[in-house]
């Protein structure tokens, strides 16, 4: 007969070795990916990648590279960030402040919370109803667009969250001093919440950047650089998409290159992000 | 109780949060110079009778009051009062210390800048007389563009009344001002109050009998909602006309 005590001790052991396996596989497999990636693109990059467009396949002497995607892709992601941004603080600020009590803020809040875990393909072909589909063709504007409304919550959600953390009290000791909301908000709440908001920017722009599927409805691609928006325009993950997918060994190498210099982006952002969340606090 | 100057005067004053009357038929004149202390039990109705002097609770919805206060000559509770105005003649310094997340020199400069003061020289001359006056000059003097959440407790307190102090107000109202700080912090800040009123009338909310004593020229007890007795605070410490005050300042409940 086992008894409560050893129950309890053997389901606490059970349980901590499956989660700990589980965390193991996920890990495994992180690094494994990191690692293909990394090997593969370290063997493919070079100086050219940067500096020469795209060229084509099985020709003699043809080298190529993928600035044309890299300016397509800071053009896109630069683009959501001055659509989103600006939306996502200005929706947040309203959340926490004007709408707090309201149920149409709750409202808001909760289905920003499901808008975040929307699969971005949707997202893609609502864009592409609206802004592709009625314009007649695929533009960068309706790429941006759509990395914008990935954004949006993402933005929204940290930029509420973080004006909340600021004290009801340090508001009410600024409408003391006869201040009106706006100011309140605009001086005093917002300079609170800023290493907060700038945070939830960042991660914002590590989630979208690695985004292909709303841009394949969208910004399409393009094998050439062009800075007009609205026409088609390259991007890093539709490029390494179809490149990966092409029977050319130069054009799949290229895609391993630029595998690795968004993945390492993506990182790079993803740890700022956590270590201005880790130096807030320690102020 | 003889008044000499008077300048703020309640009259009838009935306060409800929805349905509960928190404030019932209030009538008191506060002296001009003097600290006027606010006791009584938690839920007495004092904050929020303290609150209605800078209309604080025009911030929440759900409330409504009834009665007059009257302060240089007009109704404060009328509908057409300027808050804004109306708030850089009144400030208000609450329990816990709220430093704006800025520089000291931004903090104190925030109230001066909303009336529209942006001469540097003023500003700095106007700032470091507010620091003066709340006995934190010695100690920030040396970085006044550093952050003023790197200061203490009781420091961030008495930069909150230099904030409140730098606007030159008529009244400051104090909400519990030391209830968080520690022995030393509260004896300093209680200097500081008794240091100002020669330039600023002050009314305090406080939960400490002893600090009343202490610092306040006038002591007014509330219990349930009502004023129970309103005199010098030498007499109601002493030989207090009601029995209820008698009991609440000996300790016998609260």
């Amino acid at each position: 007969m086992i008894t409560g005590y050893a129950r309890r001790k053997i389901t606490n052991a059970a349980a901590l070795v499956l989660s700990a396996c589980a965390a193991a596989l996920g890990l495994f497999f992180l690094f494994y990916i990191l690692a293909d990636v990394l090997r593969h693109g370290i063997m493919s990059i070079n100086l050219k990648l940067f500096t020469l467009d795209a060229a084509p396949p099985m020709m003699a002497g043809a080298e190529g590279g993928l600035r044309q995607a890299f300016a397509g892709q800071l053009m896109l992601t630069g683009g959501a960030v001055l659509i989103g941004v600006p939306l996502g603080i200005l929706g947040g600020t309203f959340l926490a402040e004007y709408g707090r009590f309201s149920k149409i803020g709750r409202f808001i809040s909760g289905l920003s919370d499901i808008t975040v875990s929307m699969p971005s393909i949707i997202i893609g072909t609502f864009i592409y109803s609206i802004l592709v589909k009625p314009f007649g063709g695929f533009n960068g504007w309706a790429g941006a667009a759509a990395l914008a409304v990935i954004m949006l919550p993402i933005v929204i959600r940290t930029t509420e969250e973080m004006m909340r953390l600021v004290p009801w009290t340090t508001r009410e000791a600024a409408f003391a001093l006869g201040a009106p909301y706006y100011k309140v908000i605009t001086q005093v709440v917002w300079r609170g919440a800023a290493a907060g908001i700038f945070t939830g920017i960042l991660l914002s722009v590590a989630r979208v950047a690695g985004e292909t599927a709303p841009l394949l409805f969208t910004s399409f691609n393009n094998n050439f650089l062009t800075f007009d928006m609205s026409g088609p325009m390259p991007s890093l993950t539709v490029t390494i998409y179809q490149y990966a997918a092409s029977p050319y060994e130069e054009w799949v190498k290229l895609a391993w290159a630029a595998s690795f210099v968004i993945t390492l982006f993506i990182l790079i952002i993803n740890i700022l992000g956590r270590q201005f969340i880790k130096w807030r606090y320690k102020n | 109780m003889e008044q000499r100057d008077v300048i703020l005067r309640v009259r009838d004053l009935n306060f409800y949060y929805g349905k509960k009357h928190a404030v019932q038929g209030v009538s008191m004149d506060v002296e001009k110079n003097r600290i006027t202390a606010l006791i009584g039990p938690s839920g007495c109705g004092k904050t929020t009778l303290l609150r209605c002097f800078n209309r604080m609770h025009d911030l929440y919805a759900g409330n409504r009051h009834e009665g007059e206060i009257i302060f240089k000559g007009k109704n404060i509770l009328d509908k057409d009062t300027d808050v804004t105005s109306l708030r850089s003649e009144m400030g208000m310094v609450f329990q816990k210390p709220t430093p704006f997340p800025m520089t000291i020199f931004d903090n104190i400069a925030y109230g001066l800048r909303l009336k529209g003061i942006k001469n540097k020289t003023e500003l700095a001359d106007r700032i470091e007389k507010a620091i003066k006056q709340a006995a934190l000059w010695d100690e920030v003097s040396d970085r006044l563009n550093t952050s003023a959440g790197g200061l203490s407790g009781g420091q961030q307190q008495r930069l909150v009344i230099a904030r409140a102090l730098a606007v030159e107000p008529d009244v400051i109202l104090f909400d519990e001002p030391t209830s968080a700080l520690d022995p030393i912090s509260t004896g300093k800040i209680e200097e500081l109050m008794t240091s100002i009123k020669n330039k600023v009338t002050i009314v305090i909310v406080t939960h400490n009998m002893q600090q009343a004593a202490r610092i306040s020229d006038y002591t007014a007890f509330m219990y349930l909602g009502r004023l129970v007795e309103y005199d010098k605070t030498d007499v109601m410490f002493t030989a207090p006309n009601e029995k209820l005050t008698e009991d609440y300042i000996t300790g016998r409940f609260g």
